[in-house]
């Protein structure tokens, strides 16, 4: 049995952890809104993505996508219309990703077909990472600890890393564990985990540069975790902010995408 | 014992495609990481070419295909038989050419030699040139556009067999494989008009081709034309589509489509929904009153001179027409290893019954089948050249598995089996990128069944194709 003062100092040590608990869940939240600000442009815009894939730290295959991003002001979500370039097999693919409406159209068939979020990560759609993401949308973030990492150029970087679960059947990936730069919002390293737990990618954001008004990272590196002789990495350039039609992110219009 | 050696075998592939895992060290990762390369000097993105450029899609490709052929056939084929060897070398161009923001010409031709056991050597029969599109579109408004030329206009959600395409009829010229995904890529366009406009919320599509000429016997590989645009098969009849989708409620826009063919009515549906992270879930119907497949294949062979009329009458053909239902449903399934699934019902109630197949059989075996085996073997051409399933109810399955044991190779499984029977047509794929430029593929097919079934009645028992593409 215990004495009320007891009970009453339990009661405070709960009340101050719950408080503690919120605190810490805010500010995760803000950290992530915030490294999402550096990321992402809040306007429409385009850019030119461009994929190296490394095997045994040889180059291997280069893909460059046109992108165009815009939020979507309900959800507040980023819809992409991507457009393939190169390599010349694949120009002229075209992916239209909004909300849960995911379609794949394939000149050379003239057809349109839906895919699931799944086959983002795979085969000729494996576009997943090249995306405009809301991260602080898809997923709830946790504030694990403050640490200090070493970044992709290996400088030390005191960083908040957060875990993020997956908030909805949008998201890429089902957690990501998240270091942000404390000073500068400014995102350093993801690791990315599958459904079932298993590491998917490790990813160092790189190359920060003035970008529609803000230092963005303009190169993200990801580590395959699975097999470990593959790299890859994506470059973003050509940034600008765009004029994209609502009428664009209907699947039919897909066939008519230009990257004029 | 063979049965826990591929159990062994499975288990071990499913292993090296999962990997194992271990924690990764801080250090290995950055050691991984390549150096920064060097900012190349300012230049126009490549995604942002100019206007007036030729945004082109060529290859050259070398295809060379043998087939084993069955001994007999309860059904005798009549002569000749299908070819034993057969190379190809094509060039396939796609060229968009956008002169202006709202201008834009479209091409797309494929071109080449051919040789086979069935063809003789040399004459116009070697050369193969298909002219698929030409068209130009032209944007007046923000999302209205106007096209007119030679277009293919595809619809439907489904893989295996699509009940809303309706302008596929006859449409896919001398196809490198009976991959469906294979057929979509090299079919003839036809001549239309078409008009489009997307709102935020949906769209609506009209296209209207007319007919130009008379329709044509059923094409054979040894009787095709070299250098012909071939509207009688695009454009023999007056066709009009309207189509349009809207977004009733956040994902859910499922499409309607009337198509009008000389006065024959035919509507249909797509519906495509995601149903959680991995899996698809769609459907496509088609519905209007059509003969049956038999009846209407024998009444075309008549009219087009390739069958006598006493033929036709000798298999009790009518000309009776009835509400005919096409649909496709099905589900795909991708996972963690680069893997999809997909699972299809096809429903073609014009197409062959457990009875119809029975009475295909029995009229083609002894004496008197071999009086009408051409006529039974015309059936199933017929169907083949308008895409139609033989079968009222069949299955299609599908796998493909990206990156499949090392980088760049995908391997691509297909199967498409006879409910009544359970005879199958099943191929596996096999292709590579050696570069961004080069790929093989090698394709095995076989035709698996019983004498008296859907595909162990066909000619070949199994196919083998070889391709190396070059890219430009």
């Amino acid at each position: 049995m215990s004495s009320p003062t007891n009970r009453m100092a339990f009661a405070a040590a709960a009340i101050a952890a719950l408080v503690s608990v919120t605190a810490d869940a805010q500010t995760a939240a803000e950290i992530v809104v915030r490294a999402d600000q550096i990321r992402n442009p809040d306007q429409p815009f385009r850019f030119v993505s461009t994929l190296t894939e490394y095997v045994s730290s040889k180059p291997q295959a280069q893909n460059v996508l046109a992108i165009f991003s815009k939020k979507d002001p309900r959800t507040h979500q980023f819809r992409n219309l991507v457009r393939y370039v190169e390599p010349p097999r694949d120009a002229g693919k075209a992916v239209l990703l909004d909300g849960r409406t995911f379609w794949f159209y394939d000149p050379a068939s003239k057809s349109s077909v839906r895919i699931s979020p799944q086959q983002r990560l795979i085969g000729q759609a494996a576009i997943g990472d090249v995306l405009t993401v809301t991260m602080s949308i898809d997923y709830v973030p946790t504030l694990v600890s403050t640490e200090s990492i070493q970044d992709a150029n290996r400088q030390a970087r005191e960083s908040w890393h957060l875990d993020l679960k997956s908030a909805n059947d949008l998201s890429t990936y089902a957690r990501i564990e998240y270091w942000v730069e404390q000073q500068t919002f400014r995102p350093v390293k993801a690791k990315f985990y599958s459904d079932s737990g298993r590491l998917l990618k490790i990813l160092f954001y790189r190359s920060f540069e003035n970008t529609l008004g803000e230092e963005r990272p303009t190169e993200a590196v990801i580590l395959d975790a699975v097999d470990s002789s593959r790299v890859t990495t994506i470059k973003a350039s050509g940034h600008k902010p765009a004029d994209i039609p609502e009428t664009w992110f209907q699947r039919e219009y897909l066939p008519r995408l230009q990257t004029e | 014992m063979a049965f826990r050696a591929c159990a062994l075998v499975l288990a071990l592939l499913w292993a090296s495609a999962a990997g194992a895992q271990s924690p990764p060290n801080p250090d290995d990762e950055l050691s991984r990481i390549p150096a920064e390369e060097p900012k190349p000097p300012p230049a126009a993105p490549p995604g942002e070419s100019r206007l007036g450029q030729l945004h082109r899609k060529l290859y050259v490709e070398s295809a060379t295909e043998t087939a084993l052929l069955r001994s007999s056939l309860d059904v005798p084929l009549p002569s000749p038989n299908p070819p034993t060897i057969e190379a190809r070398l094509f060039a396939d161009a796609l060229l968009e050419w956008i002169p202006r923001r709202d201008l834009s010409v479209h091409f797309s031709a494929r071109a080449g030699l051919r040789a086979g056991d069935d063809i003789p050597f040399a004459t116009h029969e070697n050369i193969r040139v298909d002219f698929r599109e030409l068209y130009l579109s032209w944007q007046p408004l923000g999302g209205a556009f106007l096209d007119v030329g030679r277009i293919n206009l595809k619809s439907g959600v489904a893989l295996g067999f699509n009940p809303t395409d309706f302008f596929k009829t006859r449409a896919v010229v001398e196809p490198l494989s009976v991959d469906p995904a294979v057929l979509r890529e090299d079919r003839l366009g036809s001549l239309m008009l078409r008009g489009q406009y997307t709102w935020s919320f949906g769209s609506i599509s009209a296209a209207y081709a007319p007919r130009l000429t008379s329709v044509t016997p059923v094409y054979t590989n040894s009787n095709l034309p070299s250098v012909d645009p071939m509207f009688d098969r695009t454009n023999a009849h007056h066709r009009l589509l309207v189509k349009g989708n809207v977004d009733l409620i956040a994902d859910f826009s499922p499409e309607v489509l009337f198509y009008d063919e000389d006065g024959n009515v035919r509507v249909g549906a797509n519906i495509a929904q995601s149903l959680g992270k991995k899996v698809v879930a769609y459907a496509e119907w088609a519905g209007g009153k059509e003969p049956r497949l038999a009846n209407e294949a024998l009444s075309y062979g008549v009219r087009t001179g390739s069958l006598p009329s006493a033929a036709a009458s000798a298999l009790g053909a009518t000309s009776s027409e009835q509400f005919q239902n096409d649909v496709s449903a099905g589900l795909s399934y991708a996972n963690e290893s680069k893997m999809t699934f997909w699972l299809e019902y096809h429903l073609h109630q014009a197409a062959f019954s457990r009875q119809d197949w029975s009475t295909w059989f029995a009229d083609g075996n002894g004496l008197a089948g071999s009086f009408l085996a051409s006529t039974l073997w015309y059936i199933r051409g017929y169907a083949q050249e308008q895409q139609a399933p033989m079968s009222k109810h069949a299955l299609f399955l599908r796998a493909d598995w990206t990156d499949a044991f090392v980088f760049n190779l995908e391997l691509t499984a297909f199967a498409n089996i006879n409910l009544y029977d359970g005879s199958t047509l099943a191929q596996v794929t096999a292709s590579y990128s050696v570069t961004d430029f080069w790929s093989v593929a090698a394709i095995g097919a076989a035709y698996i069944g019983t004498r008296q079934s859907e595909f162990g009645s066909l000619p070949s028992v199994l196919s083998g194709l070889f391709t190396v593409r070059r890219h430009f």
